[in-house]
C-alpha cells in the first residue's frame, strides 16, 4: 500500500509537471475508463451481461472466449478489447455506438500502456481501507497536516495559497460555518477585541461549544435523514417525531462519538436497558414517507418503507448508489441484486404494517422536556392577547351606545334586513325561469334531471355580508319539480362580474346554516346545508325527509364584507347537479344583506329587525337579551374588536398546539416482530415477486462480517462503523469538509464507488478519515482540526489568473466562496436584527409562508398559520415541514423524500423575489432599521454604519456609504411626500408598538436594510 | 461605461463559456450551475440548452400538456365498447383478466360489468367515436388523435402520475417539462420557461397534486416547474410590499447593484455578475407576469369560446386561455392539471361535472390555437395517469356505482406539431381491459414528446449517482405511427 501510495504521487507530480507519460495506476486511471464505458455490459450485473464477457474482474478479462481474450497481458495488439475499441466496424466497434459512449484518445492511450505494462489489477481506491501516509516531505517546521497535504498540491500545480481572510470576514466564517449563525453582536466585539495570536482558535472553541452548533449540524442530519413532521403522501397526516430531531441536536452537542451515534440509530432498542432516549434514536429509520392511499396493497407500502432504508444507508453512511441494485445486480460496483436483500433483512422484521398516519406503528410513548419553553412563550402571547380582547370589548361599548342610539330612531318606520335580488335568469339546460317583483322566482317548462339556475342582479346596498335562498312551495303545493315533490341542491357560488371585463371574481362564503337539513346518511349523502360550498356534487342540501309543501331557508354568510362597485353585478349560481337526478327546486327567492353578525348566521329575526318590531323609544328600553344580540351584531361589524378578537382566537390555536408538545408524544421508532418476516430477493425489485430466501447479511466487497457477531440491526451498525469498513469514516470526513469548501474532497459525496468523483486530495481524505476513527469517531475535533488550518482560512478572493486555472477550487489556493444555504439566511436575517428566539428544540413552528400555499396543494382541506408572538422567530431546523408542500422561503434546500446529501446552489430570479419581498425579510429590515435609529437617532451615516455592521461585520467604505446614503435619500424624500406609503411599508410583521409618528424615516432606513440583507456578501460564505 | 465594470465584466466574459449578455433564464440558469462545483457540466448553446440540441429539426416549439389527474374514465369518454352492454351484471371473464392485479378497495369484491354509462357519437370526416359527455371535443375530431391504447405499470395515483411525468414511479426523477427545459434552454428572457397551471376547485381533496409533479428531481432546481398560482401575487414573492412604490424597487436595486458590481471587482467572483441579472430578471418578471396573466385585454369573443368558466380565473378554462398565452410569449412547457377525476362511485354526475369545467376549454383551446397557426407548432397532450376498470365498483346498477383505478389500458389524445390529426390510433379488447393492438406504453409517450421537440430520448441523459439517468429510463420507443 505504501508503495503504491508513493507511486501515486509520483504520477500525480509527473502530470503535473508535463514529464514523459507516467505509469499507469489500475484504480485511478483504468477501472474508471472500463466502469464508464464497459461495465453497463460487461460488470457485475449478470443479468445484463452482453456476450457473456466481464471485465469487472482480471479473471473475466483474461478468459479465453471463442479463442478470443479481452486482455492478453503485456499486449495490446492481441487483446480484443484494444483491437474493438480501435475498429472503424460500426458492428464490431466498441464501445457500440448505440451506447452514446466513445473514448478519447487520451483514454485509449492509458489502455494501451496499462496492458502493455501487463494489465496489473487492483481494488477501487474507495474499497480499501484507508491508511495514514506520512505528511508530505518539504513541509516546514512541524504543519498543520491539512495544510501540509493541500500546499503539497499546490506546490505541485505550481500555485501559491492565498493570504489570510480579515479578521471579519473570519469571524463571519467561522459563526456561519459552526452555528449556522451569524456571530453574535458580544461575539463579534469579544474576538475583535482579542489581538492575542491564537484568537481564532478561541473563538473556534467557544462556538463549538455554542448550542446552536447542535442545530447547525442536525439541520445537516436532518435533511440526510428525510426527516419531515408529515407522512408525505395523499393524506399527508401530521406526525410527532420531533423530540427524535431535538435528540440529534443534543447528540451533536454532547459530541456523542459518532459510532455510537450510529449505533443508537439503528438499533438502540436493542441495547441491554435501552433508556428511553436510546429507544428514540431509532425514529431514524422511520422518517421516510408513508402512503396510506386508499388502494395501496399495505406491504407493497411496507416494502417501499424497508427499501428507503436500505438506500439511506448506502447513501448516507457509506456513499454508495445501493438503489441500482434494488432492481438488478449494480452495473458498476460489486453489490450484488442478493447482497441488497441481505441488508434489507436487518429491516424486514420491524413490527410495522405498512400503514401511515396513526397506523404507523410501533410509536415509543415519550414526552418531551422540551415542549416546556415554548408554551410558556406561547402562554405570554395568549395572556397578552386576552387582556386586549377584553380591553377592546369593553373599549366598544361607548360606540355601541352610540350607534344603538342612532338606529333606534332609523327602524321606527319598520326595519328589513333583507333586500330580494331582482335581474337577469339563466338555466344550463332549458328550464324556464322569470321573476315577479317580490323577486320570486317559478321555474317552468322543461324539467330537465339536472340544472343549474343563475340570477345575475344589480343591488343598492351599499355592501353584502350575506345571501339568503328562500325556497317556497309552487302553487301546484311542492318546493321541488321532482315526483316526490323534493329539491336536491348541490352546490351555489356566488361571484361578481365588473361591466368593463368580462372576467368574473369569486366571493368566498364562510358558512351556511337552513331550517331544516336532511339526513345525509340516509339520503345518500344529499342533506347538509353546508354541502353547498365544496363544489362536490355528491353531497348537498334536500328537503327530503320532510314535508315537501314546507316553505326552506338557507343562509349564506360571506367571509369578508362584499361592497359592489358602480355597475358591478352579482351573480348567484344554484348547481342542481345530484347523482339521483329529477330534483330541481320549483320556486325561491334570492335575498342579500348588509347586516352584520347574527343576520347572516341565524334563522330568525335579524337584530335591527327585532328591535323595529318592539319599538323601543330608547337604549335604556331595550331588553338584555336584544341588547346582547345587538352588541353581537356590532361587535362583528367593529374593527377594533375584530381585530384584537381573531388575535386572541389565535394565539389561543398556537397555545394549545404547544400544550400538546408537554403531553405523551407516539414517535415512530424500531421495533423487532416477534417472529421475524422470512426476507426474499424481490425479482426486479418488484414488491410481489418473491426469489429466493435470503439470511440477514452485509455487503461483502466493502468489508467482511465480524465472526460471532450477532445477526441484528445491532451487528449491522458495528459493521458500519467497524475499522474494517473503508467507506464510512471517508464519506463522514467528506460531508464535513463540504461545510467549510462548499464541496467535498469527493465530489459526489453520494457515490465514492467507481462512477463516483476521486477525491482531489486523496491522501488527505484518508488522513482525516484515520484520525475520526482513531480518535473515538470525536467529530469535534475532525472539525477543529479542519477550522485551525491555514488552508481553510485562506481570503476566498480569486486573482484572474487563479480563476482561469481552477475556477472551481479543486486546488484549495484560495477559500472557498459560496452562497450560504436559504435557511441559514432565514436565521441570519433574524440574527441580525436582533429578533431571533434562541429557545433549544420544542414542537415545529410555522415561519412566515405566503397565503394559500397549502390550500391550493390540498384544495382548501388545509391551512397554514404563520406562528405568532416569541415563536415566530425561532431558528429554521424548527420550521414545520410539510413533505407535499415544501417551505416556500427555502429555496436550493433538500426535498426530504428521500436522503439527499449533495446540497443544490443555484442562482435564479425567485430567489431573488424571495430575499426581496417575503416577509421574513422585510420585518428584519424594519427591525434593523429601528435598532439603527436606536443607535444614532441623528446620524445618518452613524445609523447606516450600524446596518452594516450588524450584516456584515464590517463598516461600509466612503464608496459604499455613497451608495446608501443614495438609496436611503432617495426613500426619505418618497416617504416624506406619501407618509401613507411609508405607514403600509413599516407595517410588516407583527411589531405594532411601532413609533408610527416616525413611519418615513423608518422606512427608508427599512429599504436600506432590505438592500443591505440582499447583497451579494450578505448572502455568501465568503 | 463604468469604470467600475470593467474588471469584472473581463473576469465574467473569459470565465463563462459564451457569451453572456443575453439574459435568458436557462443562460442565466447555466451561470448558475457552475457554481456547482460538483457538477461537471455540459456545454451549454446561447439560449442555456446543451450543446448539440436539438438533435434534430424540432416539429414542437412548445408543449401544452393538459393533465387531467385521478384517471379519466375512457369507457364513458373514448373507447366504445358497444357489445358490453350484453354483459351488464356478468362477472368479467378470468381470460381477459389474467390475473391484473385491484386495488385494495375492490380486490375484495365481484369484478361484475358495467358496460359505459354514455353513448357514443361519430364527428367529423374521420368519423372519430367520443363519449357523449365530451360533445366539444366531438368539433376537433379532425383536429387531434386519440390513442385508445395507453397502458402504464402502476395502479395507485401518486405512484402513477409520477410515473407519467418523471418516468419512474417514485418521487425523485425530474419531470418531463424540466428535461426539455434542461435540455433546449429558453428562448424567453422574461419568463420561467416551464410554467404549471392547477385549477382551482372548491372541494378539499386529499389526494393533492405533489410539487414532485413538476420536480426538478437531480436536476439543478431551476428546472423545476414554475406554478402560476391564482391568485393576486401569480409566482410566489412576485409582489413587492405594500408602501413600496415601482421606483422606489428600482432605486434599490440600482444600488444593491452597484455594490454587488464593487464586491465582484474586490472578489472576483463571476457567480456575482450572474447575481446582478437575476435581480434585473426578478425585476422584469414583476412586469412580465402580471400583464400574463391579467386577462383584461382579451376580447369578450375569447371568454365565448372557452366557455362561461373561463371568466372565472383559477378555472381549468381560465387556464386554457393563460396557456395560450404563455405559448404565444415563447414559454417551452406549459402544464395545466386538472384534479378529480377519480370516480369511484356516482360515476354520472360526478364524471360529467369533470367533463363541463373541462370538454370546451379544451376543444377551444384547439381551435384557437389552430386560427393563429401556432397549432402546427405546439404539441398539446390530454390525459391522466391511468384509465377505470369495466367492472363497477360498488352495485354496479346502482347510480352510485363507479370504477376502480384501471392501468393496463387507457385513452389520451394529442393534437398539434407533427401528429396525424383525425386519427384514432391502438385498440383494446372488447372489454376495455386490455390492448390488442398498437400498445403506448407510458414511456414511448415520453419518447415520442420528446422527439417533437427535436430530442432524441435515449440521448438526452443526466449523471447522477454515477448512472446515466433519462426520462425514459433504458425504455420507450417513439410512436411513430402516430406521426405526420
Amino acid at each position: 500500500m505504501a508503495t503504491q501510495l508513493t507511486g501515486l504521487a509520483v504520477l500525480t507530480l509527473l502530470t503535473a509537471t508535463g514529464l514523459a507519460a507516467p505509469p499507469v495506476h489500475f484504480g485511478r486511471d483504468v477501472l474508471p475508463i472500463l466502469s464508464d464505458k464497459c461495465f453497463y455490459c460487461h460488470g457485475p450485473d449478470e443479468s445484463h451481461r452482453k456476450a457473456d464477457r466481464r471485465l469487472d474482474t482480471r479473471e473475466g478479462a483474461l478468459a479465453i472466449k471463442d479463442g478470443v481474450a479481452a486482455i492478453v497481458p503485456g499486449k495490446p495488439d492481441q487483446s480484443d478489447l484494444f483491437s474493438r475499441i480501435l475498429s472503424h466496424d460500426a458492428e464490431e466497434v466498441m464501445p457500440p455506438p448505440k451506447s452514446n459512449k466513445t473514448l478519447t484518445p487520451a483514454e485509449i492511450d492509458i489502455l494501451k500502456r496499462w496492458i502493455a505494462d501487463g494489465a496489473p489489477w487492483g481494488k477501487h481506491w474507495a474499497f480499501e481501507k484507508p491508511e495514514r501516509t506520512a505528511l508530505p516531505a518539504g513541509s516546514k517546521g512541524q504543519p498543520h497536516p491539512i495544510d501540509a497535504f493541500v500546499q503539497d498540491r499546490l506546490r505541485r500545480e505550481k500555485l501559491e495559497p492565498s493570504p489570510e481572510a480579515p479578521r471579519h470576514t473570519l469571524l463571519r466564517r467561522l459563526a456561519f460555518d459552526l452555528t449556522g449563525l451569524p456571530p453574535s453582536q458580544e461575539e463579534a466585539r469579544r474576538f475583535m477585541a482579542d489581538t492575542a495570536p491564537g484568537a481564532a482558535d478561541r473563538l473556534v472553541d467557544r462556538l463549538l461549544e455554542s448550542p446552536h452548533y447542535g442545530e447547525r449540524m442536525a439541520m445537516w442530519w436532518l435533511d440526510g435523514a428525510r426527516y419531515s413532521d408529515t407522512d408525505g403522501y395523499q393524506g399527508d397526516d401530521v406526525r410527532e417525531n420531533w423530540p427524535w430531531r431535538d435528540w440529534v441536536i443534543d447528540a451533536f452537542n454532547s459530541n456523542k462519538p459518532f459510532d455510537q451515534f450510529t449505533i443508537e440509530q439503528f438499533a438502540g432498542d436493542l441495547l441491554p436497558g435501552a433508556t428511553p432516549e436510546q429507544k428514540l434514536a431509532t425514529c431514524f429509520h422511520r422518517n421516510h414517507m408513508t402512503n396510506g392511499e386508499g388502494g395501496r396493497d399495505p406491504e407493497e407500502s411496507r416494502i417501499d418503507y424497508v427499501i428507503d432504508r436500505v438506500n439511506t444507508v448506502g447513501t448516507l453512511w457509506m456513499g454508495l448508489t445501493l438503489g441500482c441494485t434494488q432492481c438488478h445486480s449494480h452495473k458498476f460496483d460489486p453489490i450484488a441484486h442478493v447482497d441488497y436483500y441481505r441488508l434489507s433483512a436487518f429491516f424486514n422484521s420491524i413490527d410495522e404494517t405498512g400503514a401511515a398516519g396513526k397506523g404507523a406503528k410501533p410509536f415509543l410513548e415519550y414526552q418531551s422536556s422540551r415542549g416546556k419553553a415554548p408554551l410558556e412563550q406561547a402562554r405570554a402571547l395568549l395572556t397578552q392577547r386576552a387582556g386586549e380582547e377584553k380591553a377592546a370589548r369593553l373599549k366598544a361599548d361607548a360606540p355601541f351606545e352610540q350607534w344603538l342610539e342612532a338606529r333606534i330612531p332609523e327602524v321606527k318606520k319598520g326595519f328589513k334586513a333583507w333586500q330580494p335580488l331582482l335581474g337577469a335568469l339563466e338555466s344550463s339546460e332549458g328550464t324556464e325561469l322569470n321573476q315577479a317583483k317580490d323577486g320570486v322566482i317559478q321555474a317552468q317548462g322543461p324539467n330537465p334531471s339536472q340544472d343549474d339556475y343563475r340570477l345575475t342582479a344589480q343591488t343598492s346596498l351599499p355592501r353584502i355580508t350575506g345571501i339568503k335562498l328562500e325556497v317556497t312551495p309552487a302553487p301546484d303545493g311542492s318546493v321541488g319539480r321532482s315526483a316526490t315533490g323534493h329539491f336536491i341542491l348541490t352546490d351555489v357560488k356566488l361571484q361578481v362580474r365588473r361591466p368593463d371585463t368580462a372576467q368574473v371574481r369569486e366571493i368566498a362564503i364562510r358558512g351556511a346554516v337552513a331550517d331544516y337539513s336532511a339526513d345525509p346518511k340516509k339520503n345518500k349523502g344529499y342533506g347538509d346545508v353546508k354541502g353547498l360550498l365544496d363544489d362536490d356534487p355528491r353531497n348537498g342540501w334536500a328537503s327530503v325527509g320532510a314535508d315537501p309543501k314546507q316553505a326552506r331557508t338557507a343562509l349564506f354568510a360571506l367571509a369578508e364584507p362584499l361592497i359592489l362597485a358602480k355597475g358591478e353585478e352579482l351573480i348567484f349560481e344554484m348547481r342542481q347537479r345530484s347523482t339521483l337526478g329529477d330534483a330541481n327546486i320549483a320556486r325561491f327567492r334570492v335575498l342579500a344583506t348588509d347586516q352584520a353578525g347574527p343576520a347572516t348566521t341565524r334563522i330568525e329575526l335579524a337584530p335591527l329587525e327585532e328591535l323595529a318590531a318592539q319599538s323601543v323609544a330608547d337604549p335604556a328600553g331595550v331588553e338584555p337579551a336584544l341588547r346582547a344580540r345587538l352588541f353581537e351584531q356590532f361587535l362583528a361589524d367593529h374593527p377594533p374588536y375584530l381585530v384584537a378578537k381573531t388575535a386572541w382566537e389565535r394565539a389561543n390555536r398556537q397555545f394549545k398546539e404547544m400544550q400538546r408538545g408537554n403531553e405523551k408524544l407516539k414517535v415512530m421508532v424500531l421495533a423487532e416482530k416477534k417472529v421475524p418476516r422470512q426476507t426474499h430477493v424481490l425479482v426486479r425489485g418488484l414488491w410481489d415477486k418473491k426469489g429466493e430466501k435470503v439470511q440477514p447479511g452485509i455487503l461483502p466487497a466493502i468489508a467482511p462480517w465480524t465472526e460471532g457477531e450477532e445477526t441484528t440491526r445491532l451487528g449491522l451498525a458495528r459493521w458500519i462503523v467497524s475499522r474494517d469498513n473503508p467507506l464510512t469514516a471517508r464519506v463522514m470526513v467528506n460531508h464535513l469538509w463540504q461545510f467549510f469548501f462548499g464541496a467535498g474532497l469527493v465530489r459526489t459525496p453520494e457515490d465514492f464507488g467507481l462512477q463516483g468523483q476521486q477525491p482531489t486530495h486523496p491522501e488527505l481524505l484518508d488522513w482525516l478519515a484515520c484520525e475520526l476513527m482513531e480518535h473515538g469517531w470525536d467529530i469535534k475535533h475532525v472539525i477543529r482540526l479542519i477550522t485551525t488550518s491555514a488552508t481553510y482560512r485562506q481570503s476566498s478572493h480569486a486573482s484572474e489568473a487563479l480563476l482561469a486555472k481552477d475556477p472551481s477550487n479543486r486546488f484549495l489556493a484560495r477559500g472557498a466562496r459560496f452562497r450560504l444555504p436559504s435557511w441559514m439566511l432565514r436565521d441570519a436575517a433574524l440574527a441580525e436584527s436582533g429578533l431571533l428566539n434562541s429557545t433549544l428544540g420544542g414542537p415545529p413552528i410555522r415561519p412566515y409562508q405566503p397565503e394559500g400555499v397549502w390550500e391550493e396543494i390540498f384544495m382548501g382541506r388545509l391551512r397554514y398559520e404563520p406562528s405568532e408572538g416569541a415563536l415566530q422567530y425561532r431558528r429554521t431546523v424548527y420550521a414545520f415541514w410539510r413533505r407535499s408542500a415544501a417551505p416556500t422561503f427555502l429555496f436550493d434546500a433538500a426535498q426530504r423524500r428521500v436522503c439527499e446529501v449533495q446540497s443544490q446552489r443555484t442562482n435564479t430570479p425567485l430567489q431573488a423575489l424571495t430575499l426581496l419581498n417575503d416577509e421574513t425579510y422585510l420585518e428584519a429590515s424594519r427591525a434593523l432599521a429601528g435598532a439603527a435609529l436606536k443607535h444614532a437617532p441623528n446620524d445618518t451615516d452613524a445609523a447606516l454604519t450600524e446596518i452594516y455592521r450588524r450584516v456584515l461585520f464590517r463598516a461600509p467604505s466612503e464608496l459604499e456609504l455613497g451608495v446608501l446614503r443614495r438609496t436611503l435619500a432617495e426613500a426619505r424624500t418618497h416617504y416624506r411626500q406619501d407618509p401613507q406609503a411609508a405607514r403600509q411599508f413599516v407595517a410588516h410583521g407583527q411589531d405594532r408598538a411601532l413609533p408610527l409618528n416616525k413611519a418615513e424615516e423608518v422606512a427608508a432606513y427599512m429599504l436600506t436594510a432590505s438592500l443591505v440583507l440582499n447583497l451579494d456578501e450578505a448572502i455568501t460564505h465568503e | 461605461m463604468n469604470p467600475l465594470l470593467t474588471h469584472s465584466e473581463a473576469v465574467t466574459r473569459r470565465y463563462f463559456l459564451g457569451q453572456c449578455t443575453g439574459v435568458s433564464l436557462g443562460a442565466m440558469a447555466l451561470e448558475g450551475l457552475l457554481q456547482n462545483a460538483a457538477a461537471s457540466e455540459p456545454e451549454r448553446n446561447a439560449v442555456g440548452g446543451l450543446t448539440g440540441l436539438p438533435h434534430f429539426a424540432a416539429k414542437a416549439k412548445r408543449v401544452i400538456f393538459l393533465t387531467q389527474s385521478g384517471g379519466p374514465s375512457q369507457i364513458e369518454l373514448f373507447d366504445e365498447k358497444p357489445d358490453l352492454a350484453k354483459w351488464a351484471g356478468k362477472e368479467l371473464p378470468d381470460s381477459v383478466r389474467q390475473g391484473q392485479r385491484l386495488t385494495a378497495m375492490t380486490a375484495n369484491q365481484k369484478q361484475l360489468i358495467l358496460p359505459s354509462r354514455t353513448q357514443f357519437r361519430r364527428h367529423g370526416q374521420s368519423g372519430a367515436s367520443v363519449g357523449e359527455w365530451l360533445p366539444h371535443l366531438g368539433k376537433v375530431a379532425d383536429d387531434i388523435c386519440i390513442i385508445k391504447s395507453m397502458h402504464t405499470e402502476q395502479i395507485n395515483h401518486a405512484p402513477a402520475m409520477t410515473f407519467l411525468l418523471t418516468g419512474h414511479q417514485l418521487p425523485g426523477r425530474p419531470s418531463v417539462g424540466g428535461w426539455a427545459s434542461y435540455g433546449l434552454g429558453s428562448t424567453n428572457r422574461n419568463l420561467p420557461d416551464y410554467i404549471v397551471l392547477i385549477s382551482k376547485m372548491q372541494r378539499p381533496s386529499d389526494q393533492p397534486l405533489y410539487d414532485h409533479y413538476w420536480g426538478n428531481g437531480f436536476l439543478p432546481s431551476r428546472y423545476q416547474g414554475v406554478k402560476l398560482r391564482n391568485s393576486k401575487e401569480p409566482v410566489l414573492y412576485l409582489q413587492d410590499p405594500e408602501g413600496l412604490p415601482r421606483e422606489l424597487r428600482r432605486g434599490m436595486l440600482d444600488g444593491l447593484k452597484d455594490l454587488n458590481q464593487m464586491r465582484q471587482n474586490e472578489t472576483g467572483d463571476p457567480e456575482i455578475g450572474t447575481r446582478i441579472r437575476q435581480y434585473e430578471m426578478a425585476y422584469r418578471m414583476q412586469t412580465s407576469v402580471p400583464e400574463l396573466t391579467d386577462l383584461s385585454d382579451e376580447p369578450e369573443e375569447t371568454f365565448e369560446l372557452y366557455g362561461a368558466d373561463s371568466r372565472r380565473p383559477g378555472s381549468y378554462a381560465a387556464n386554457c386561455i393563460l396557456a395560450r398565452r404563455l405559448a404565444e410569449r415563447g414559454v417551452r412547457f406549459i402544464q395545466l392539471f386538472h384534479p378529480d377525476w377519480d370516480h369511484h362511485s356516482r360515476l354520472t354526475s360526478w364524471c360529467t361535472a369533470r367533463c363541463r369545467d373541462t370538454d370546451q376549454p379544451s376543444a377551444a383551446l384547439i381551435q384557437d390555437l389552430k386560427r393563429r397557426g401556432m397549432l402546427e407548432d405546439t404539441l398539446v397532450v390530454w390525459g391522466g395517469e391511468f384509465g377505470r376498470g369495466v367492472a363497477g365498483q360498488g352495485d354496479w346498477q346502482s347510480p352510485e356505482a363507479g370504477r376502480d383505478h384501471h392501468p393496463r389500458c387507457f385513452t389520451m389524445w394529442m393534437a398539434g406539431a407533427g401528429i396525424k390529426p383525425g386519427l384514432t390510433y391502438g385498440r383494446t379488447d372488447d372489454f376495455s381491459y386490455n390492448v390488442v393492438e398498437n400498445g403506448v406504453h407510458v414511456h414511448d409517450l415520453q419518447a415520442t414528446i420528446l422527439q417533437q421537440l427535436g430530442i432524441d430520448h435515449e440521448r438526452l441523459t443526466y449523471r447522477f449517482q454515477g448512472r446515466d439517468f433519462r426520462l425514459t429510463d433504458v425504455h420507450g420507443k417513439v410512436v411513430k405511427g402516430i406521426l405526420s
